[in-house]
């Protein structure tokens, strides 16, 4: 949707939609520092740019992209036989995957394991950083983007359902059984850190207020 | 919803104002906590998995075989510390090299002399070992060093070594010249218990002998002193030779992958146990182990002019029932003058085992050797003779016999050549064929048919007699009499011609003479029956024909 000009804003008119209960109220009288509005029919907080949101995405940012290393550095699963026990980190188990001929599963589960939660940390970062120049780049396509990043949320947690399946299915007893291990908690925190982030981005930081930008005419 | 755009309606009149309220929190957001609580968790896991992780070491094999990058484990005291991370080729391509992820927690295993070897499944005819291995695949064993130098790289070996250092017990080395089924592992077996391990072998090419190493465990190393006997207890070990068939078996555990069993032999009980790394004797079976052990033995050479079939290598040499040596060689020679082709065995005599014999007929002084050479010299003189005999009718298993016939021609011991020969007289071998013919013939010739029928015409005779001429009847007992009398100097002769001493096969011979000899007895019996009771004669007539037939029991009738 591109501006329309002859038009206000509703943050321009001080007015504010209650996202509970849909009441519109508007701010009559300046308020201090330090003080945040509530919705007078239901006390929903009320803002035009959620408070913090880049802090937040930022915070959730960064802790995801810090347990993305031992996430893929340390192993997910041990499974265990009577050969012994072996551990398996998800590129591990990509390349065997691909050792043993199954291109198509080896891509399947790099896409939803590798590629994802990297696209993912990379497109909140992408804007996370032009939200935070207030830039009016490409606004268009970075909603689509994080639309797109809300979407395919759920989908990285594949190997975590797996793995936890496993957990819970394959036991052998004394002979052999499947062990979660530190590397999934850290994946599992990665997939539930990106989701948080691009929960708490909030898309109106795509589209920045005129006043604000200095670059448009 | 986050933009209010009405169309082109002016805004509505301000309604309720939204309620203003004091913040509680000033200071940054508390969500930045998450990163914190993130990189704390994400560097803690990271620690603990490289605190876990030992370090890393290379290892020279002289094959991959069995190592497989990410499985193969290392093992020290059957626990896992380590795993093979990757396997390369060597520069050269001569050696593999493995790359050994150790555990964090026996990081200080690899010291300066911490050895490695690689512990592979063997199945061979002799059984399996290593069976562990079978399932869980190849692993590497660990030698925990004492150095305090850390080291890096090592070369694998290529056995086990001989003993894991802070093992109790000790070791020993055993000279063979056969391995038998024995391996890596095979047990060392007390009494039938397991009291320690065979840990390695190699053969010694310059003296063309087999080297095991056992390590026998403390507290039943004590067991082994210097006068302890190895011998190999592998399988079931069946024997035919001239003493006929014997079966040995030990513990099923040795049964499949091979074992030994060594034994104190008696009254070396209570010697001080055998120092580390004593070389033993490892003897092919119990009996060789606890014989009294033997000096050097004596090479002889014996010319027989007959065939020696049935004597094979190993075959005893006895010298009046005492087994005093073995066959060595049998070889064919050719006499150009007498055209024959006599055959010459080669045999090893231990004159210690002649024992008393030997120390008193012995001339002083001089080697050894010689002494024995003279020894034997002396017992030829008195007409000692080396004799090929047949041990076994059942098998034509043979033995040669040192022996002093009585008849001989003199005839010295010759010493011409370096290995003495002991003459000859022609064996019991060539003899036995027309000997057997003969004892059938003799047996055949006894006239059974004869005694019958004079049986029983001694009978109708003295049948009609009695019955006739009631005085005649003495005479006729006297001819019944007279009758068994000749069969019984038919049986003697047989028995005398049997009996001969010199005959060398007597046995079976002698079961067909004692029948005979109950037969006869049976006969006498019988006379003595009559002699008593002459009536006997006179009585139903069906019944006398069947006197004969049994006369065993004449008693019954
Ligand atoms: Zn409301």
């Amino acid at each position: 949707m591109s501006e329309a000009s002859s038009l206000q804003t509703g943050s321009q008119m001080r007015l504010y939609g209650c996202p509970t209960c849909g009441r519109v109220s508007q701010l009559l009288h300046a308020v201090p520092d330090g003080t945040f509005l509530q919705c007078p029919r239901c006390a929903t907080p009320l803002y035009h740019e959620r408070p913090r949101s880049l802090q937040r995405t930022w915070a959730y940012l960064i802790a995801a992209t810090v347990l993305y290393i031992p996430a893929n550095l340390l192993p997910i699963m041990s499974t265990s036989n009577v050969f012994g026990e072996t551990l398996h980190t998800i590129l591990g188990g990509i390349e065997e995957l691909r050792t043993g001929g199954d291109w198509l599963l080896a891509v399947i589960v790099f896409i939803a394991s590798i590629a994802v939660p990297l696209l993912k940390i990379g497109a909140l970062l992408v804007l996370v950083i032009t939200a935070q120049r207030r830039s009016r780049w490409k606004q268009v396509e970075r909603a689509q983007l994080y639309r797109m990043i809300e979407a395919v949320g759920h989908w990285s947690m594949l190997d975590v359902f797996v793995v936890v399946l496993l957990v819970g299915t394959i036991r052998f007893g004394p002979l052999g059984g499947v062990m979660p291990q530190p590397g999934l908690l850290a994946f599992g925190a990665v997939v539930v850190l990106t989701m948080l982030a691009a929960g708490s981005f909030d898309p109106r930081l795509i589209w920045p207020e005129e006043k604000d930008d200095t670059r448009h005419p | 919803m986050s933009e209010d755009t009405l169309g082109s309606a002016p805004p509505p009149p301000p309604v309720t104002p939204p309620t203003p309220v004091t913040r509680k929190w000033h200071g940054p957001s508390l969500v930045w906590l998450v990163p914190i609580v993130a990189l704390a968790v994400g560097v803690a896991l990271l620690i603990r998995a490289v605190l876990s992780t030992g370090p890393q070491v290379t290892i020279d094999f002289h094959s991959a075989n069995g190592l497989r990058p990410g499985k193969t484990e290392v093992r020290y005291k059957e626990v896992v510390v380590g795993r093979v991370e990757a396997v390369t080729l060597s520069e050269k391509r001569d050696h593999v090299q493995a790359t050994v992820r150790l555990d964090r927690s026996v990081s200080n295993i690899a010291v300066e002399d911490t050895r490695f070897w690689v512990v592979r499944p063997r199945i061979d005819t002799a059984g399996v070992s290593g069976i562990e291995t079978l399932f869980s695949g190849a692993y590497i064993g660990v030698d925990a060093g004492e150095s305090t130098k850390q080291r890096r790289h090592f070369t694998g070996l290529e056995n086990p070594p001989f003993v894991l250092r802070g093992e109790p017990g000790r070791g020993f080395v055993l000279r063979t010249d056969d391995l038998g089924s024995l391996d890596v592992g095979s047990p060392i077996l007390y009494k039938r218990n397991r009291v320690g391990r065979v840990v390695g072998y190699n053969l010694d090419p310059l003296i063309d002998e087999l080297s095991v190493q056992i390590f026998i465990e403390a507290p039943y190393d004590k067991l082994v002193n210097p006068q302890t006997r190895f011998w190999n207890a592998s399988g079931v070990e069946v024997s035919l030779n001239s003493s006929g068939l014997r079966v040995d078996t030990q513990t099923l555990a040795s049964v499949i992958s091979g074992g030994i069993s060594f034994e104190r032999p008696q009254g070396t009980q209570g010697l001080p146990p055998a120092s580390d790394g004593t070389r033993f004797n490892l003897f092919p079976d119990r009996k060789a182990a606890l014989a009294p052990p033997d000096g050097p033995p004596l090479r002889v050479r014996m010319v027989f002019d007959q065939s020696v079939r049935g004597l094979d290598i190993d075959a005893p040499v006895d010298f009046l029932g005492i087994d005093i040596g073995v066959i060595k060689a049998v070889r064919l020679d050719y006499d150009g003058k007498r055209k024959r082709f006599p055959v010459e065995v080669e045999a090893e005599i231990y004159p210690t085992r002649l024992g008393a014999v030997r120390n008193s007929l012995r001339q002083e002084g001089d080697d050894e050797t010689r002494r024995d050479t003279t020894l034997l010299q002396r017992l030829v003189q008195s007409g000692l003779r080396a004799q090929a005999r047949t041990g076994n009718l059942l098998t034509g298993q043979m033995y040669v016999a040192l022996d002093f016939p009585g008849k001989v021609s003199k005839a010295e011991l010759d010493t011409s050549t370096a290995i003495p020969a002991i003459p000859t007289v022609p064996g019991t071998l060539a003899d036995v064929q027309p000997q057997i013919a003969e004892i059938v013939a003799k047996v055949n010739k006894v006239p059974f048919d004869e005694i019958g029928r004079n049986l029983n015409e001694t009978l109708s005779q003295a049948n009609k007699a009695i019955s006739q001429l009631r005085p005649e009847a003495q005479a006729s007992l006297a001819e019944v009499r007279r009758t068994l009398q000749s069969v019984q100097e038919t049986l003697q002769r047989a028995d005398r011609s049997l009996f001969d001493p010199s005959a060398p096969i007597q046995r079976n011979a002698e079961q067909t003479l004692v029948d005979l000899q109950r037969a006869a007895q049976s006969l006498r019996v019988l006379t003595d029956y009559l002699q008593r009771h002459p009536e006997s004669l006179l009585r139903g007539k069906p019944d006398d024909a069947k006197i004969p037939a049994s006369p065993a029991s004449p008693e019954r009738r």
